[in-house]
């Protein structure tokens, strides 16, 4: 469950910012290395809650800069 | 304001039978229709089968991969179409002359997908699960707005949404900023593109060729019925003649003169006199100070509607009385379908190639005489003459009619 829910965000995310599944290790900060606007930022967080059907509250979106703080919150709300 | 001399110095097509001016030219010039079984959705449902639409397309070639997601079609047809434009004019665009450079697009159902695509997800998913991603693809300023973001362009954008009349009404509009000296050159563009959504509203409203005859686009011809839609994107460049000249530009053709008239009579009907579309073409032609017999040939509106082409002719005949069975008059949607907003700059298009390369596009398809059309259609074959002034007419039934007249430049 939990590396299918890597893959699943990985792939995601991956085809949302255009970049190689291999280029986005857990710590590539979306905004800083990856050049992420809010309305990227906000497409990857919608494409999160359909997937998951988990509404993320507006406090928790600044928290979450890369991959593997993605993954930890989908692993938490989905458990 | 009327004094500053303007002129087309670049010119990018993606149309149905054609990508690129050169091959769009020459699908023209050889009567070559890009009228076809549509690919791109089941016509099961539908009586109709048939649309302009574009094969072969790859915007990857025009704009690189990378951004290409977030771009709906009617955005990448005219992003397209503008990267075609701005190559073609070797117009370089930067910070010391953004700002005095502008975007006017016309256009009208390019952002219908979208539309129904946001819809279709509230409706699925519930409205706290739809796609921000189709958003800014909703509102009909979309792709005309792509095109500033991509080039940076910063001068100004504006979109004309007049119906038919849109990209003569957007080239008038843009002519207005430059003869105001507020900015040197504007792409001037027109987008429509094909999807399920607007085939089914024109379908269920019975607009189309094939309903009550033969699913064929015949403009003045007796079986005319309906429209065949069309799609695609035709960007000009048009720019002040000092600066063109300054930065040693290649210049097409000069943009004379314009008029537009609003006649709206009754919801979908066309005004019986065609009061409008003569009021253009007059206005167009007191503005250019030419004489009827320097016109040499008429891109018509005729979409293969009975009415429209029907008072198309009666216009023409009424503002040129006699002579107007002298001029050459063909309609380039027998070829490419009803575009609808971007009808205008495809007839643009087709006419620079007109004079560029001397011929005149047929009015394909052109077999039983109506008593009503009577004038010279160049049917079915293109003709080979020296082009120098082309009358430009856009027409429709909401009331917005337009003409233009575009000249040989020196």
């Amino acid at each position: 469950m939990s590396n299918n829910i890597e893959e699943e965000i990985t792939k995601m995310v991956s085809e949302i910012l255009e970049v190689p599944v291999e280029q986005l290790n857990p710590d590539v900060d979306f905004f800083k290395d990856l050049d992420v606007d809010s309305l990227k930022a906000i497409e990857i967080v919608a494409a999160f809650e359909k997937m998951y059907r988990i509404i993320v509250p507006e406090e928790d979106i600044p928290k979450i800069h890369n991959l593997g703080q993605l993954v930890e919150y989908t692993k938490n709300k989905t458990s | 304001m009327n004094t500053k001399k303007i002129v087309v110095t670049g010119l990018g097509v993606i149309a149905p039978n054609g990508i690129g001016k050169d091959q769009f030219w020459s699908s023209l010039k050889r009567g070559e229709s890009g009228i076809k079984p549509i690919e791109r959705f089941d016509t099961g449902q539908f009586k109709c089968k048939k649309a302009g639409e574009i094969h072969g397309f790859d915007p990857a070639r025009y704009l690189g991969q990378k951004g290409l997601r977030s771009l709906e079609r009617s955005s990448r047809l005219l992003c397209s179409a503008a990267k075609l434009a701005l190559d073609d004019s070797a117009l370089n665009i930067d910070s010391n002359n953004t700002d005095d450079i502008g975007v006017c697009t016309g256009t009208t159902l390019s952002s219908l997908w979208n539309v129904a695509e946001f819809d279709k997800g509230a409706i699925q998913d519930g409205p706290r699960f739809t796609d921000p991603a189709l958003f800014p693809g909703t509102v009909m300023n979309a792709a005309s707005s792509q095109v500033s973001i991509r080039f940076n362009i910063q001068g100004f954008n504006t979109t004309i949404s007049t119906g038919f009349s849109s990209s003569i009404d957007a080239l008038k509009y843009a002519m207005d900023f430059i003869r105001l000296r507020r900015i040197k050159a504007v792409l001037v563009g027109g987008v429509e593109s094909l999807s399920l959504v607007n085939y089914s509203g024109f379908y269920r409203l019975g607009y189309f060729a094939g309903l009550r005859g033969e699913e064929i686009s015949c403009p003045f011809d007796r079986r005319r019925n309906g429209i065949i839609l069309g799609e695609g994107a035709s960007v000009i460049v048009i720019e002040d003649e000092d600066h063109a000249l300054q930065r040693g530009a290649n210049i097409y053709a000069r943009v004379n003169g314009i008029g537009n008239c609003f006649d709206a009579f009754k919801m979908g009907k066309y005004h019986p006199e065609a009061k409008g579309l003569k009021e253009s073409i007059r206005e167009a032609m007191r503005n250019s100070e030419l004489n009827a017999s320097e016109i040499d040939y008429i891109s018509a509106s005729a979409n293969s509607v009975w009415d429209q082409d029907r008072l198309e002719t009666k216009a023409i005949k009424n503002v040129f009385g006699k002579y107007a069975y002298n001029i050459p008059v063909s309609s380039i949607k027998s070829m490419i379908g009803e575009t609808f907003s971007a009808g205008g700059l495809f007839q643009i298009a087709a006419s620079i190639g007109s004079m560029y390369k001397g011929f005149i596009p047929p009015t394909l398809n052109y077999q039983d005489r109506d008593d009503d059309c009577d004038l010279d259609y160049v049917a079915n074959e293109s003709r080979i003459t020296r082009i120098n002034n082309v009358l430009i007419n856009n027409h429709g039934p909401g009331g917005s009619n337009a003409s233009f007249i575009l000249s040989k430049w020196n």
